[in-house]
């Protein structure tokens, strides 16, 4: 871990904060793996770790019914295991719910198995209606509050994709 | 030896009093609708495919004061048994799921789970590190521990040994949105929270 990688998961978690969000669960992809031990050890936080990303869907989507704003944590591959959840809970009862997704596959990663998320990943989330922001600078991680509201907005899920640049602290 | 579901749940609803109900797919979600008709109290959690106890937590932990009743069948929790560690670490003393085993789909004409005879689910459950784990294959046997299976404070898993229904049992009538704001105005009644037009 780089002190500009922890650099970058303090000011996620704080756009979480000050999203009102204090439920996270999640489960690592390697990208993000910083920012979920950032959120274990950040009071501000119930942490969740589940061992299927659609655990979290329906974790995060039973949350809508209090006053626990939510997120869940993933890499694009596990998002794209949670299709038929997020099809089924959150637009069939139109439940909101929002996501924070690391953008594998995408140029400048370095993994072959990813390759398919770079291709098929945002065309999916296209495909199927969601809104989601990718975010490739620090700057643009202050529009996580905007990105979670939007779901509330649209009562249904939004997600805020984040690249290997801005999550390594490079950009 | 296994119980009647009908019966069962016409014993549970007997029992029922402040709970919010999430029901799975199948046969507990259209049982519990034709013994309550309520819609209101209960989300009717179709075809999950093993969300709904994860549903219910996301419930209880954010209704700390409030206690849940979580329904599963074992065709849903076969597909992701995974789900007893998470419930596991979160604990949560409000929140008790009731595990239907039937040993079929029983939403879809009840075709056999192919490796159901191998399956314990209550070791299951104990294997995952659960304490309050409990297996009723007689309806008499429920009735004199539901006090302590059921009404006591504590996360608990219940595995609820039921015959098939060997029929369609159709559950409540409504679009999801009306699921959604009913069950949601039930919520916000109960517990003076505001949930819907709310923004952070």
């Amino acid at each position: 871990m780089t002190s500009e990688r922890r650099e970058v998961s303090n000011i996620i978690v704080n756009q979480l904060a000050e999203s009102e969000i204090s439920l996270v669960a999640s489960l690592p992809d390697d990208w993000v793996a910083d920012l979920i031990k950032v959120v274990e050890i950040d009071d501000r936080f119930i942490h969740v770790p589940v061992n299927r990303e659609e655990s979290a869907v329906g974790l995060c989507s039973g949350t809508y019914f209090s006053k626990t704003y939510s997120a869940a944590v993933m890499g694009a591959s596990g998002m794209l295991t949670c299709i038929y959840a997020i099809t089924k809970i959150n637009y069939t009862y139109e439940i909101p719910m929002f996501f924070l997704v690391s953008m594998r596959g995408a140029i400048g990663d370095t993994a072959k198995y990813q390759i398919s998320n770079g291709i098929y990943f945002l065309d999916v989330l296209d495909t199927i209606g969601f809104p989601y922001k990718v975010i490739e600078s620090r700057e643009q991680l202050l529009e996580i509050p905007r990105v979670h509201r939007h779901s509330r907005v649209y009562s249904r899920p939004s997600a805020v994709i984040l690249s290997r640049e801005v999550l390594n602290g490079e950009t | 030896m296994t119980m009647n579901l009908h019966d069962t749940f016409a014993y549970m609803v007997s029992r029922w009093t402040d709970e919010l109900v999430v029901t799975s797919a199948g046969h507990s979600s259209g049982t519990w609708w034709d013994l309550t008709h309520d819609r209101d109290q209960v989300f009717y959690l179709t075809a999950s495919m093993s969300l709904s106890s994860m549903f219910a937590s996301g419930i209880a932990v954010g209704n700390p004061g409030v206690n849940v009743w979580a329904m599963s069948g074992d065709g849903a929790f076969v597909m992701n048994p995974g789900m007893l560690f998470v419930e596991r670490k979160m604990n949560l003393p409000n929140l008790t799921h009731f595990m239907v085993s039937n040993r079929c789909y029983g939403s879809t004409e009840e075709v056999d789970i192919a490796f159901s005879e191998h399956a314990d689910y209550a070791t299951l459950a104990r294997g995952a590190g659960i304490d309050r784990v409990y297996s009723f294959n007689s309806l008499e046997e429920f009735k004199d521990q539901f006090d302590e299976a059921v009404i006591a404070e504590g996360h608990t898993f219940i595995v609820l040994n039921v015959e098939r229904v060997g029929k369609e049992v159709r559950t409540a009538s409504m679009d999801g949105p009306e699921v959604k704001f009913r069950f949601g105005r039930y919520v916000e009644e109960r517990t003076g929270q505001t949930i819907f037009n709310v923004l952070p």
